[in-house]
């Protein structure tokens, strides 16, 4: 296998600019961040204001609610930020380091080449009155409410000598950051004059930081917590409440002034229609979560393309904020001087044999392939060598860096010749699990059939039907195809796409006449060195049952 | 595009089975857009066929190439000098490239590894719908974009017969009906008098085969 040498590297220049999609919590603390990398931001709101204002869930907490509006004011004079607020995003051709994107602002479409991109949409909140059979009325308020009149000096001396009754927990499974803003409010409320308050909560979950201290505090000045297993009897539109107490083994009701519903946290809306516009991989709730265990969670399926905070994940303004901080840190990385050095080779289209098909781009797990006048092209900043296009290409117009078709026919052939009767066995591996795995096996002398021969793969998504096939055709009596195990490609569908080919190479086998037994895909992983050896033996065994390859 | 699905491999088999020295020929365009007949279908197809006829005990020797296109003589030209090392050529192009392969080496024989099968569109890698059956005299301006000889299963021209059923034509549940769908678009975009007009019935030119010279270039033909 020839590894790339540094002379096969090129530098190339890409963009440096920064598209912000969402400016509540989460997107103006990225505005912030990453400008003050020195990188220009493009902040992208859908609405007339950025989110300081909008946040209701943060109203409760002051400090970080000023800290955020302060970071606003801070973007509205930054020359590095440039704000559009009424804006979407229309479309966003391109690849890492060198987006088009465009932007749609009143009638006006504006266009920026920017190198990275940030998802930052915050949760949206949704009513649980149904739930609880209440219907809006004075007396009944959402939390986002109640966050608001608690967040203005006026209103909030309307609150004096209320009684205020929460619903938490009942109408929805327990979320730590549903629980959270009642504890906040509850706390606010407790400062205000006269102010009585009784919460009805399902399964109290404070395992979450700082919320036992808040239960507690809240608890230690006069709140009053009703545990229950079922919703309360609610009255007259909330008038009146009562459950039955079975430790007093009475009716407890209650008159409150205020009834503040919890309400449902969901992903915005806006997630999907950027998903699809990003080429992103969709959550089934919205969220824009990528849960392949060899990516950071802040990043998408597409280099360049980040998820922070509540796009992926329903977050609180803290753990919003460290994301936007680990992403600041990627950005950096990224896009550094805007000088990158990228493999010349790592996968090039032949011009002449491009048909622009469309295959290789729609294959392309990382969204790096576009297509240009005559031919399909392959971003060397985008893309990450998986051979997933080379493999699919019906014309095999793209070669891999260091896995040409022809090197892999070359090792093909080399690897079934020299048989001296034993059984030459093909181990097509990949590299980021089977190779390691057998490395592992070979170092600690663990039994490996003598006829065995490990062929490296970028990716288990870089073995061709036609290397199974020729391999075949060359004398192999048997062949392994090794992917990484469901879940775990770092091209998201290499394995996917090995275990495809294998099953068509069956299909063929049976039109041909040669035993399926002779071809076997396995998941496997890196620290699977005796699994390997197993594998590999009982694959020995079994061609040993049937026999040498009809085909040598 | 031209969409077309590889033959039975048993029949390709059959086909075969008297010659040692076969060129296998693929087609750089319609068949390789559709995954079918181009430089990498060209060699799954010869490694299927060398290791069966292995086993079978009567080996086959076998060349691979890919055109340009094979509707086109020019490209076809390109085979001049190794033709006859070969006894047969397997063409995986269309009807209309594996004829004109065939009219280009009448000594040889040529023989076709796909099935043609429709003028079709792209959906996804793989998947693709037929569109069109180049009838010659296209309505499409009237019927929404929608076309009625294709997707109507009785071909009908001017609006749905008797079996139209909930927007399902009545020769199968999944099978939308052709003119209910001409009906929504043409509704949806303000249109819907178009549908009263009458569409002749059509001349069926394609009973026999058609030649077409694009406008422009008849002058050239006739001076040609
Ligand atoms: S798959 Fe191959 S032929 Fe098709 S567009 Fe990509 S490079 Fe071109
Ligand atoms: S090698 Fe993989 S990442 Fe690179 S362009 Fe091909 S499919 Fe995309
Ligand atoms: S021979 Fe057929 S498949 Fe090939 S380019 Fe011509 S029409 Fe398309
Ligand atoms: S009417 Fe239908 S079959 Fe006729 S040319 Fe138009 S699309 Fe093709």
């Amino acid at each position: 296998m020839t590894d790339m040498k540094n002379t096969d590297m090129e530098e190339i220049n890409i963009a440096t600019d920064v598209l912000v999609l969402g400016g509540g919590l989460t997107g103006i603390k990225a505005a912030s961040e990453i400008a003050g990398s020195g990188y220009k931001v493009i902040l992208v709101e859908k609405d007339a204001e950025l989110g300081s204002k909008k946040g209701p869930e943060l109203i409760g907490l002051k400090e970080e609610y000023k800290g955020l509006q302060d970071l606003e004011d801070k973007i509205k004079t930054d020359s590095n930020v440039e704000i559009l607020t009424q804006a979407s995003l229309v479309s966003a051709a391109g690849v890492t380091g060198d987006f088009t994107a465009r932007l749609s602002k009143g009638k006006k479409v504006i266009e920026h080449n920017v190198g990275a991109i940030v998802v930052a949409t915050d949760f949206a909140t949704g009513s649980l009155n149904e739930k609880y059979g209440l219907s809006p009325a004075d007396n009944v308020l959402t939390q986002s409410r109640m966050d608001e009149l608690l967040a203005s000096e006026a209103d909030k001396e309307k609150l004096a000598n209320k009684t205020v009754a929460f619903l938490v927990g009942l109408g929805q499974e327990g979320n730590p950051l549903v629980l959270e803003r009642v504890l906040k409010s509850t706390l606010a409320l407790q400062e205000i004059d006269g102010c009585d308050v009784y919460i009805y909560a399902g399964d109290l979950k404070v395992a979450s930081n700082g919320l036992e201290r808040m239960y507690k505090e809240s608890r230690e000045k006069g709140a009053v917590y009703f545990k229950l297993t079922e919703k309360p009897e609610i009255i007259e539109n909330g008038k009146t409440i009562s459950f039955f107490d079975t430790v007093a083994r009475r009716n407890i009701e209650i008159s409150p002034d205020l009834i503040v519903v919890e309400e449902e946290l969901r992903a915005d809306q806006l997630n999907e229609r950027i998903a699809e516009i990003l080429k992103i991989d969709v959550g089934p709730l919205g969220f824009l979560q990528n849960d392949n265990v060899h990516f950071f969670p802040v990043r998408s399926n597409r280099d360049g393309i980040f998820v922070a905070g509540s796009t992926r994940e329903i977050s609180g303004l803290p753990s919003a904020w460290t994301d936007v901080e680990n992403i600041a840190l990627e950005v950096r990385d990224l896009l550094g001087d805007g000088k990158k050095s990228v493999a010349k080779n790592k996968a090039v289209v032949n011009e002449d044999k491009c048909v622009i098909c469309l295959t290789c781009y729609r294959c392309c797990p990382h969204g790096a392939i576009y297509w240009g006048d005559k031919k399909a092209v392959i971003s060397p900043v985008a893309c990450q060598g998986c051979g997933i296009c080379a493999s699919e290409c019906p014309m095999d117009a793209i070669q891999i860096g260091g896995f040409s078709d022809e090197e892999m026919i070359e090792e093909v052939k080399s690897g079934v010749a020299s048989g001296n009767g034993t059984p030459r066995i093909l181990a097509f591996c990949c590299q980021n699990s089977a190779f390691e795995a057998g490395e592992m096996a070979d170092i600690f002398k663990m039994q490996l059939p003598d006829g065995l021969r490990m062929i490296k793969v970028p990716c288990a998504g870089k073995i061709d039907l036609d290397y199974i096939l020729n391999a075949f055709v060359a004398g192999a009596d048997g062949i392994l195809v090794m992917a990484c195990h469901p879940g775990n490609c770092k091209s998201e569908k290499g394995n996917t796409y090995a275990q495809w080919r294998v099953n068509d190479a069956y299909r063929m086998l049976e039109e041909v006449g040669l035993e399926k037994d002779r071809l076997c895909f396995v998941g496997t992983a890196s620290n699977m060195g005796s699994g390997f050896s197993s594998i590999v033996v009982d694959m020995e065994k079994r061609i040993n049952e049937l026999g040498l390859s009809p085909l040598k | 595009m031209i969409v077309a699905k590889r033959k039975p491999f048993e029949e390709i088999k059959t086909m075969l089975k008297d010659y040692k020295k076969v060129l296998t020929v693929g087609c750089g365009t319609c068949v390789a857009v559709c995954l079918v007949g181009g430089e990498k279908e060209v060699g799954i197809l010869n490694a299927e066929l060398s290791m069966a006829r292995k086993i079978d005990g009567n080996p086959i020797d076998l060349g691979a190439t890919t055109l340009e296109r094979q509707c086109d003589m020019e490209f076809l030209d390109e085979l001049e000098n190794v033709v006859d090392e070969y006894e047969a050529l397997l063409s995986m192009a269309c009807g209309a490239g594996i004829q004109f392969l065939a009219e280009r080496y009448p000594n040889k024989p040529v023989l076709p590894a796909v099935d043609t099968t429709f003028i079709g569109a792209n959906r996804d890698v793989g998947w693709y719908e037929e569109k069109c059956r180049s009838c010659g005299s296209c309505v499409l301006g009237w019927t929404g974009g929608i076309c009625p000889v294709t997707m109507c299963a009785k071909g009908l021209y001017n609006g749905p017969c008797g079996g139209t059923d909930d927007g399902n034509c009545e020769i199968h549940k999944d099978q939308p009906c052709a003119w209910f769908m001409i009906y929504e678009r043409l509704a949806a975009q303000g249109r819907l008098d178009l549908i009263m007009e009458f569409q002749p019935i059509t001349a069926w030119q394609n009973q026999k085969p058609r030649t077409l010279v694009q406008p422009g270039y008849e002058k050239r033909e006739e001076a040609g």
